[in-house]
């Protein structure tokens, strides 16, 4: 007889004795025991507004009771969460009411030097007062073009576009092009003649079988390619996957391609020749749409299975059966762009690569590949024409080669000519900081942007920042290079404030809203009101003689027969798209952008510049013997570098550890959890970081989460918890035709006995939210 | 007058943790104890391998331990079949604590024992529980095992497999787990079906 | 296969001590009581010459108990406890716990003070502390899904209990115990090692336990067993010696099982 059991026959025979049954205690009125009312027993209001704990935008809907917001949940209506968050989007609150927050204007103690970290309290119109005269005398010295905008997130709408614009510098950089997608929207733009854009226009619901080159979506969290995925594969869709770890996408895939890192164009090519020498491709699709088959059919001949097989570390078999597949499932048959595309430096090969297969599965505009993304109609405020229109990109914003730049009369971005496309390279800026070449760049405004873990070469980021007439910080949080700016401004979170409004190509192209749940806390304000104070005290009036937020957006929304009022309601305004090749034809449109107006299998643009005019396979270099290639990515439940100061996702993942195969760590005598410093090829370290042995990552490489090692004493959470894969970026390799910084390409040893770090416990420092 | 129950489909769970986040900020639990976790193992040799990611919470038992041992009645079973704590009347003796075999219940430090609710706040709203609300892979559906028509009835009908945690306890968990990768598979039997 | 794996977690896993120190404090404190409450009802159902110093001691173990209780529960002012008393859960061994005491309380105040019918008392002062003493054991025994809280604890606990309380008499010139005391301390022995066996027969989960206990403070715990087991011995010639080491034994013992006993096996 069960243990259990046995008490409770003696609970059942006692309780009849006593004449009573096992009852409830009868409560007595007792104010001391009083269970602790919750938030939601309250008066509880809700607020419709965007996320922005990622660049994904999903929809929430905000409860607010007693002046906090306490919980987000995504809303049905909105096509982007479709009433689901992803954990950042969930634990997104507690960065509002993180205590570490930046709380007032800080002017940088007159006298210190950047980077000291020495700061006064301002007002914000001394604050702003500084900059602009800070900035007028740059213009007097060198020209508006020798400021310089780094941008992102929703509020790059203002420093990233509206301000530039309006003050006239074409030197605006977005991580998101150069360190992100440039590679995949350049290949795009040339290949298709439209870019990807920010919603990856993967037709998931129609799709059979899918092939992720890296993309590791499960820990890349963007929540609705996500929910797509899933449901894919609840559907039954094939899944394969090729990367060199087994990533949580590999975990759930018919099948794991483990390639040697870097060697994806050799697989790729090899793919493309079993397609078109088997006659695999969609003849009639490519008869079509496209033009060079021939050329191309000509130019895969020698890249057989047999050959990649060597290259690639994979089975010549598994090639070969993997083209069969795509093939028979096609065009329900797709391979994703993926959206982190600068690996190793010649990128965008790499995805014209991937386009190239696409294309030949007739997959391009038509259900199970690639849907047609439409940007949702609205029009700009009225505002007088901007001087010039910087080519600044981004996920939002034109892609791989924005329109030929119109003349102005200004000088060039400083990164012009050095590589092909017209988009910004964030990176590529900072050299002229260092020797104003081929003309000075005086100052910078750093809008959201991390300086120092989103862009490779921390060092040289720093002297640059040294030589700077004027650098100004616009943040939430006393990042690491917050801590250096001369002027740092503090933005309200997205829950305490208006944007401008996004608008996300999509199949059902849509407008979102992002509207205040809470009133700005501290002395904080948001980025509009930053960018129009600004604004006005360098003379710019005539761009912001919108009197408020609210009316700019009112104005805007009339433009599609909708206001402020009936947006706030809904939060999002869902127009209808033309998503596949037929619905273009029907209204004899032509979807492709391109020079020859078809798909380019053969680009003669490329040829003209001095490039492949098809991909062709560049071996990836060696690094120096007993290193390890650095590897990097996602966890789900942080985003890139600026959520380790939230405790709640902090609880969930606390620190990084480095990925090592076991039998290369127990080489080195390592054993799971020992601290270890990293060194990279050019001597550069950082750590200490746990050892996470595991089989789950072939022997060449090594892998870190991507966004720990925050050196940020003010950042009480995040401060000294892992190792930083951008510190040990002392290289990055630059893309020659999308101006991607390939990342991928630095090595590192470990070097043992690293001390473990005494920190704070994470409780503690939880306990202190306010 | 329900039964409520939920399964997890660990074959689509991708260990993300959204449920674990929204749980800790829907039900203000604080710092350092959970009423949801995940639990991710690896398990093979390179490159034969297989991940397993599994949410662990409340197992809401059918037959639970942490309800007989309360020497108050606080720890109880509600109408719906919803094991609970009423802070009012609980001592914190911790009893219960120590009666689960899951872990799924900690003391508060505002002086009772807190666990997983299942969200019956929102059930009284028609919402579903905050976990199952945001999971972003759906992996998770909920609803009355009485009702052959319930998310929860026709997910555990469909599954290829239904696993429970240490069935041998005799709890007869309501959480259930849908078609858990081989290598990590529990034992079919035991579930409150 | 030479299959590995590797576990790790995603958020706070609540793994902490639920049963700090002040609880195997109790466990002794409680045993204590118990068993002194015990020797009050024999002697009041005995004894001729009945003294109310016995009595009040046994009151003030108890409420001793009770402050310490008071002092380390989280509900310390929410006055909750009170419930203990308006509800029936004769499944909840605390709840027999907590009207085992109180009840030895109040006899041990009329006892006393000399109110009442002595021998009745006496009586159901019999029962009330032999719950009291028994409910340390249900606590621990109740927890199935804890292989190293067996239902032999039901044995064990009062036993080493109400040796412990007695052991300690010894020392205040209660002569006349000294062969219970022989017998409990015997019997304590003797149920250590049925523990012990039953751990390392059992299933698996008992074997992993059993190896954790090891690993804990296995030899402290076969220690405390072979005091016990000696102590008898050195009873005639060294009582006071004997005395200290069935206390040394009993606590020993005790606590170790409390503290290391709250192991329960890893999911798998
Ligand atoms: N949770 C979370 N989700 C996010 C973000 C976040 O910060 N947090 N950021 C979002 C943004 S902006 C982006 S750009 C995306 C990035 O997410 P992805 O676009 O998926 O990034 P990738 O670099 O393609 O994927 C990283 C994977 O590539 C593998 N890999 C490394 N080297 C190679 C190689 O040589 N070949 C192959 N085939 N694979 C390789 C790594 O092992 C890792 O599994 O994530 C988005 N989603
Ligand atoms: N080493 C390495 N480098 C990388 C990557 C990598 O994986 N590894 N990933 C690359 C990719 S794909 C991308 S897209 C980029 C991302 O590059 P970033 O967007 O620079 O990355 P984050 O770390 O998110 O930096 C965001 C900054 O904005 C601040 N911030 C957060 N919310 C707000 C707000 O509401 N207002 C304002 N004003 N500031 C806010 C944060 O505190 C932080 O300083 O990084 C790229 N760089
Ligand atoms: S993906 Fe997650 S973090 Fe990004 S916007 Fe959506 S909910 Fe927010
Ligand atoms: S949210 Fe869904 S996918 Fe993510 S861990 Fe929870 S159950 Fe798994
Ligand atoms: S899991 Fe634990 S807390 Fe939940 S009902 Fe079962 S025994 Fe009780
Ligand atoms: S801690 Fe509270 S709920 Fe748990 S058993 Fe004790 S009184 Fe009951
Ligand atoms: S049902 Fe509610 S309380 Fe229970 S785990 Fe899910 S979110 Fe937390
Ligand atoms: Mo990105």
């Amino acid at each position: 007889m069960k243990r259990r059991e046995f008490l409770k026959l003696s609970a059942a025979s006692v309780g009849a004795l006593m004449l009573a049954p096992e009852g409830q205690a009868l409560k007595l009125p007792n104010p001391l025991a009083r269970a602790p009312r919750a938030w939601y027993e309250g008066e509880v209001s809700t607020v419709l507004t965007y996320c922005e704990n990622c660049f994904w935008k999903c929809g929430v809907r905000a409860s607010v009771a007693d002046g906090r917001v306490w919980k987000v949940d995504g809303y049905e209506a909105n096509p982007k969460s479709r009433g689901r968050l992803c954990p950042r989007g969930q634990g997104a609150v507690a960065q509002t009411y993180d205590p570490d927050r930046l709380k007032r204007p800080l002017i940088r103690v007159e006298g210190t030097a950047r980077g000291d970290g020495k700061y006064r309290e301002a007002s914000w119109d001394e604050a702003l007062s500084v900059i602009a005269s800070g900035m007028l005398a740059i213009k007097e010295r060198y020209g508006s073009e020798s400021m310089a905008f780094f941008a992102h997130g929703s509020g790059d709408t203002w420093f990233g576009d509206y301000l530039p614009a309006a003050w006239a510098t074409p030197n605006v950089g977005k991580p998101s092009v150069s360190l992100c997608t440039g590679p995949r929207e350049t290949a795009a733009q040339w290949t298709f003649g439209r870019g990807i854009g920010g919603h990856e226009p993967i037709d998931w619901e129609n799709t059979d079988y899918m092939v992720l080159i890296g993309h590791h979506i499960g820990e890349d969290t963007h929540n609705t390619q996500l929910q797509d995925f899933s449901l894919a594969l609840k559907r039954g869709a094939k899944l394969v996957v090729v990367d060199p770890r087994f990533s949580v996408a590999a975990s759930k895939a018919d099948r794991w391609m483990p390639i040697r890192p870097g060697t994806d164009t050799a697989l790729l090519l090899a793919w493309l020749h079993v397609l078109i020498t088997e006659e695999l491709y969609d003849k009639a699709y490519v008869e079509r749409y496209t033009i060079g088959i021939d050329k191309l059919t000509e130019h895969v001949q020698p890249y057989t299975p047999e050959w990649a097989a060597p290259i690639t570390d994979l089975d010549p078999d598994a090639i070969r059966a993997v083209a069969r597949e795509l093939a028979a499932h096609a065009p329900r048959a797709v391979l994703p762009p993926g959206r982190h595309t600068v690996w190793y430096g010649n990128d965008t090969q790499r995805m014209r690569a991937v386009y190239l297969i696409n294309a030949l599965l007739g997959n391009y505009g038509v259900e199970g590949g690639f849907y047609l993304a439409q940007p949702p109609y609205i029009e700009k405020y009225p505002h007088p024409a901007f001087p010039l229109e910087p080519a600044s990109g981004g996920c939002s914003g034109a892609s791989g080669a924005a329109a030929e730049t119109i003349e102005t009369g200004y000088r060039d971005a400083v990164d012009h000519g050095t590589f092909f496309a017209k988009t910004t390279a964030v990176q590529e800026l900072i050299p002229a900081m260092i020797t104003g070449e081929p003309y000075r760049i005086a100052g910078l405004v750093a809008y959201g942007v991390n300086l120092f873990h989103s862009i490779p070469d921390v060092e040289r980021t720093k002297e640059a920042l040294k030589k700077l007439d004027l650098y100004v910080a616009i943040d939430v949080l006393p990042m690491d290079h917050v801590m250096w700016a001369d002027v740092i401004l503090p933005e309200a979170t997205y829950l305490e404030r208006y944007d401008d409004l996004v608008e996300i190509a999509h199949k059902t192209p849509f407008i979102e809203l992002r509207q205040p749940a809470v009133a700005p806390m501290w002395d904080t304000k948001p980025g509009w009101w930053i960018a129009r104070e600004l604004g006005h005290k360098l003379g710019l009036q005539e761009y912001f003689d919108w009197p408020d937020i609210e009316t700019y957006l009112d104005k805007r929304l009339a433009s599609i027969g909708s206001s402020l009022e009936q947006a706030k309601k809904v939060g999002t305004l869902v127009q209808r798209g033309r998503p596949y090749l037929t619905d273009w034809e029907q209204r004899n449109l032509d979807p492709f952008g391109t020079p020859s107006g078809k798909i380019e299998l053969y680009s003669q643009t490329f040829a003209d510049a001095g490039f492949d005019p098809m991909p062709t396979f560049e071996p990836p270099e060696e690094g120096p013997v007993g290193s390890y290639r650095l590897l990097y990515g996602r966890t789900p439940v942080h985003t890139f570098a600026k959520t380790q100061n939230n405790w709640v996702l902090m609880e969930m993942h606390g620190d990084n550890a480095v990925w090592i195969h076991p039998a290369e760590a127990k080489a080195q005598g390592l054993a799971n959890g020992d601290y270890v410093w990293l060194e990279n090829q050019d001597g550069v370290r950082d750590g200490p970081v746990a050892v996470f042995a595991t089989e789950r990552l072939r022997r060449d490489c090594v892998y870190l989460v991507h966004g720990f090692g925050h050196r940020a004493p003010d950042m009480k959470v995040a401060n000294g918890r892992g190792a930083s894969d951008t510190a040990l970026m002392s290289r990055y390799r630059l893309d020659p035709i999308s101006g991607g910084a390939g990342l991928r390409v630095n090595f590192v040893k470990l070097v043992p006995g690293a001390p473990r770090p005494r920190l704070p416990r994470l409780t503690r420092l939880a306990e202190r939210s306010v | 007058m329900a039964r409520y129950a939920m399964a997890i489909d660990l074959s689509a769970c991708v260990g993300c943790a959204a449920c674990a986040v929204a749980c800790k900020l829907e039900n203000e639990v604080p710092p350092g104890v959970s009423r949801l976790w995940i639990r991710l193992e690896e398990s093979g040799t390179f490159p034969d391998l297989s991940l397993q990611y599994r949410p662990e919470q409340c197992m809401q038992c059918a037959d639970p331990p942490c309800v007989p041992v309360c020497p108050t009645g606080a720890s109880h079973i509600n109408e719906d079949g919803i094991v609970l704590v009423d802070a009012e009347t609980c001592i914190a003796c911790g009893a219960c604590i120590a009666a689960c075999p899951y872990g799924a219940r900690y003391f508060d430090e505002r002086g009772f024992v807190g666990k997983c609710t299942f969200c019956e706040h929102r059930l009284a709203e028609g919402r579903v529980p905050a976990c199952v609300e945001t999971c972003p892979t759906l992996c998770r559906s909920f609803g009355d095992l009485d009702d052959p028509d319930s998310d929860v009835s026709r997910a555990i009908r469909a599954a290829q497999r239904v696993d429970v945690l240490k069935p041998e306890q005799g709890t007869h968990p309501k959480l259930v787990y849908l078609n858990a990768p081989a290598r990590f598979g529990l034992g079919r039997e035991g579930m409150a079906r | 296969m030479t299959s590995t794996t590797v576990t790790t977690f995603y958020g706070a896993v609540n793994n902490g001590a639920f049963w700090h120190w002040p609880t195997l404090l109790h466990f002794c404190l409680v045993a204590l009581a118990g068993g002194v409450a015990l020797l009050v009802a024999y002697r009041a159902l005995t004894s001729e010459r009945f003294g109310w110093r016995l009595p009040a001691l046994s009151v003030a173990l108890i409420a001793l108990d009770m402050i310490v209780l008071w002092a380390e529960s989280l509900a310390r002012w929410r006055l909750t406890h009170v419930y203990l008393f308006l509800s029936i859960r004769p499944a909840s061994a605390i709840w027999w716990g907590a009207w085992g005491l109180a009840g030895s309380a109040v006899l041990g105040l009329l006892l006393a003070f000399g109110w009442g019918p002595r021998r009745l008392w006496g009586a159901l002062l019999v029962v009330t502390s032999t719950m009291a003493l028994l409910y340390p054991g249900l606590a621990l025994a109740a927890n199935s899904a804890r292989p190293l809280w067996t239902p032999l604890l039901l044995a064990f606990m009062p036993v080493t209990g109400l040796l412990l309380a007695w052991g300690l008499a010894l020392l205040f010139r209660q002569r006349d115990l000294r062969p219970a005391v022989g017998v409990l301390a015997l019997a304590s022995g003797l149920l250590g090692g049925l523990y012990l066996v039953g751990l390392a027969t059992g299933d698996l989960a008992a074997r992993e336990g059993l190896h954790h206990l090891w690993s804990e403070g296995g030899p402290w715990f076969v220690a405390a067993l072979a005091a016990m087991v000696l102590a008898p011995t050195l009873l005639r010639r060294y009582p006071a010696a004997a005395a200290l080491l069935v206390v040394a034994g009993a606590v020993l013992a005790r606590t170790l099982l409390v503290e290391i006993g709250a192991y329960m096996p890893p999911l798998l």
